[in-house]
């Protein structure tokens, strides 16, 4: 073993105490990183299961002309315009050839899932409870490789929508609220009049307590039959690629070759984004604050076991070792401490995710706190810890270099 | 006799708390074998001179040559190199590593020039112990040993290298008369039978006369050599 090494081992190994304290804060500091990262990476993943539970990375919808085109184009300064009543008149309505606009969507390679809905705003009737809410008419197979939505049926199968034609899967706020059970029956109303008695065979919650109060799901059948609509009538195609972020990418491309309007989430929902790139900043934050003190925990300790050594390295120097040989023994000490409190960290830090992972909670589909366990933490974590190590190890190894022998040995 | 230490008009001055120049123009020579040692009353300088005898002080006017090689002006990482090579200390506290083992303290220096490889190192050790009559304790810990034990180690450890010069400062002034006289005669077996030279600052008036050599301070001028 190098003599520098030799020594340095031999500070560390004597005070076995201050090494384990100093090895503690790294150690807890490491730890917190992980966790903290962690979950926050678990809290986004879990935040963006909720939001698309219920919406598609693309939507594909007929929109409104928003801007009114002047009517009377041609007018002289000695003109006055007096229109009343505006109004559109619009001819088509939703998407009338959708198994056109979804073979075009297939035709992407980032596609991962497509499929078509009708929605419609109905009322839902049961003996004189009458309460509005949003109907869906789906395609049972596509929504649930898309959604998921058979992970949050509370009662009864989603698939059964395929069985009967006169079935119905509430939200579980809106079967409440109009009071009725699976086997129940429901009238619904739309909005042209029409009158129709759907039987509950399902009740489902998604975790967002809006659309659970007022969605319900029919199959897309029934949905053209009760709006009286052609076999290819949608009213929205929803897709999904294989990154959400990536989502704006392929809508812009899909644009310029479908003639509906194509939004993707981002587009009406960029307050989503934005929480979540706060939530890591957080957790940037309060990580980096809790290595900052386990950096001045090492410092502390290194510093102390300098001053506690002054004669020894004044006698050091005396025998021929120079600054750098200083630098080297006690920056290595510093080192020792990091990558040792930081394998422990790591340690600590799987062992506090595993045990926080285990709390029960109940949001989205997770029965139980969400933490991420990701590599990326554990090296950034490491190299962070390594980073503080040096820094509050290199400033007391300088001071040592610079201790004049002769102002120590002379007393 | 070789010449092993030359030194030419010495001038050191203190600056704090107010300008005062401690030597005043110090010169002499030491042959190599010598048991030279450096006496004057507190506050003559001769602690100051030995330090920079040592190379540790270089904030000094003047100039010194030991072994042939001028050793002022050159830059500190060298100096800490060539006193590793060249020069041996004993110091007043024994200054050994405390957390170290007593053979660990002894080969320190030989281990820092990496010149000879460790097994022989450490078989020079034990020789040196076993000369210095502390064999035995090798594997103890320094602090662990008593003073005048600890001061023999010391010496010891001040001869791994084979160096040029040893230094002492005040080598005896913290022990016993028994152990005090077991340094001398060691310092003196040193120098008469294996031709080491010797240069030590003291109070000890026996100590003193008893040497090849006493070069005598006063206000930072030599009065006596």
């Amino acid at each position: 073993m190098n003599t520098n090494n030799k020594i340095a081992w031999t500070h560390l190994t004597s005070k076995v105490q201050q090494l384990v304290v100093a090895v503690l804060s790294v150690m807890f500091g490491i730890s917190m990183y992980i966790f903290m990262n962690g979950f926050v990476g678990g809290i986004n993943t879990a935040f963006d299961d909720i939001t698309f539970s219920t919406m598609a990375h693309i939507r594909v919808y007929n929109d409104m002309p928003n801007d009114e085109p002047s009517l009377i184009s041609h007018t002289t300064n000695d003109t006055i315009q007096f229109i009343h009543n505006a109004r559109h008149i619009k001819y088509t309505e939703g998407i009338k050839n959708a198994q056109e606009i979804i073979q075009i969507a297939k035709g992407f390679a980032q596609v991962t899932a497509v499929t078509e809905q009708i929605n419609q705003n109905v009322f839902f009737q049961n003996g004189i409870t009458k309460v509005s809410g949003n109907l869906s008419g789906i395609d049972v197979e596509n929504e649930d490789k898309m959604f998921g939505t058979s992970k949050y049926m509370l009662k009864g199968h989603i698939y059964d929508l395929e069985k009967r034609n006169d079935g119905i899967v509430l939200g579980s706020g809106l079967a409440q609220s109009i009071c009725v059970n699976v086997g129940d029956n429901v009238t619904l109303m739309t909005a042209d009049g029409t009158k129709k008695s759907f039987k509950v065979l399902g009740i489902f919650e998604s975790g967002a307590s809006a659309t659970d109060k007022s969605k319900a799901m029919i199959s897309i059948r029934s949905a053209r039959q009760l709006f009286s609509k052609n076999a290819s009538y949608a009213s929205d195609i929803q897709i999904n690629v294989k990154d959400y972020n990536k989502a704006e990418v392929v809508s812009g491309k899909m644009a310029k070759i479908v003639p509906y309007k194509v939004e993707s989430w981002k587009e009406g929902n960029s307050q989503l984004e934005s929480s979540s790139t706060l939530r890591n900043i957080l957790a940037m934050v309060i990580s980096a604050a809790i290595l900052t003190v386990a950096g001045f925990g090492i410092y502390n300790i290194m510093n102390m076991t300098v001053n506690e050594k002054m004669r020894e390295i004044a006698i050091l120097k005396a025998m021929g070792f120079n600054g750098k040989d200083i630098v080297h023994i006690f920056l290595l000490q510093s080192l020792c401490i990091g990558v040792i409190g930081g394998i422990a960290g790591m340690g600590l830090g799987s062992l506090i995710i595993y045990i926080v992972r285990q709390i029960p909670y109940k949001i989205a589909s997770f029965t139980s706190l969400p933490v991420a366990f990701r590599l990326v933490d554990y090296i950034m974590a490491f190299f962070f810890g390594l980073i503080v190590t040096i820094i509050a190890g290199y400033l007391p190894a300088r001071k040592a270099s610079r201790v004049d022998p002769v102002e120590i040995l002379r007393g | 006799m070789k010449k092993v230490l030359s030194v030419n008009n010495i001038v050191k001055s203190f600056h704090q708390p107010e300008d005062f120049q401690v030597l005043k123009g110090v010169d002499f020579d030491v042959e190599k074998g010598e048991f030279v040692s450096i006496i004057g009353k507190s506050g003559s300088g001769k602690s100051t001179l030995l330090y920079i005898l040592s190379t540790m002080d270089t904030d000094y006017n003047g100039s010194i040559t030991i072994n042939d090689s001028n050793v002022t002006g050159v830059k500190q990482n060298k100096l800490a190199a060539f006193r590793n090579e060249h020069i041996g200390f004993v110091f007043q506290f024994h200054f050994l590593l405390p957390e170290f083992s007593v053979i660990d303290n002894v080969m320190l220096p030989a281990l820092k020039w990496g010149k000879k490889p460790k097994d022989i190192v450490r078989e020079r050790a034990l020789e040196l112990l076993k000369m210095l009559d502390v064999a035995g304790q090798e594997e103890k810990k320094a602090s662990l040993l008593s003073g005048g034990q600890q001061q023999r180690v010391a010496i010891a450890r001040a001869l791994i290298n084979e160096p040029t010069i040893i230094m002492g400062d005040e080598p005896t002034g913290n022990l016993d008369s028994k152990n005090t006289k077991n340094v001398f005669r060691i310092f003196r077996e040193l120098s008469r039978e294996q031709g080491q030279t010797i240069i030590t600052v003291t109070h000890d008036n026996d100590f003193a006369n008893n040497c090849d050599r006493v070069i005598e301070l006063k206000d930072g001028q030599i009065v006596s050599q």
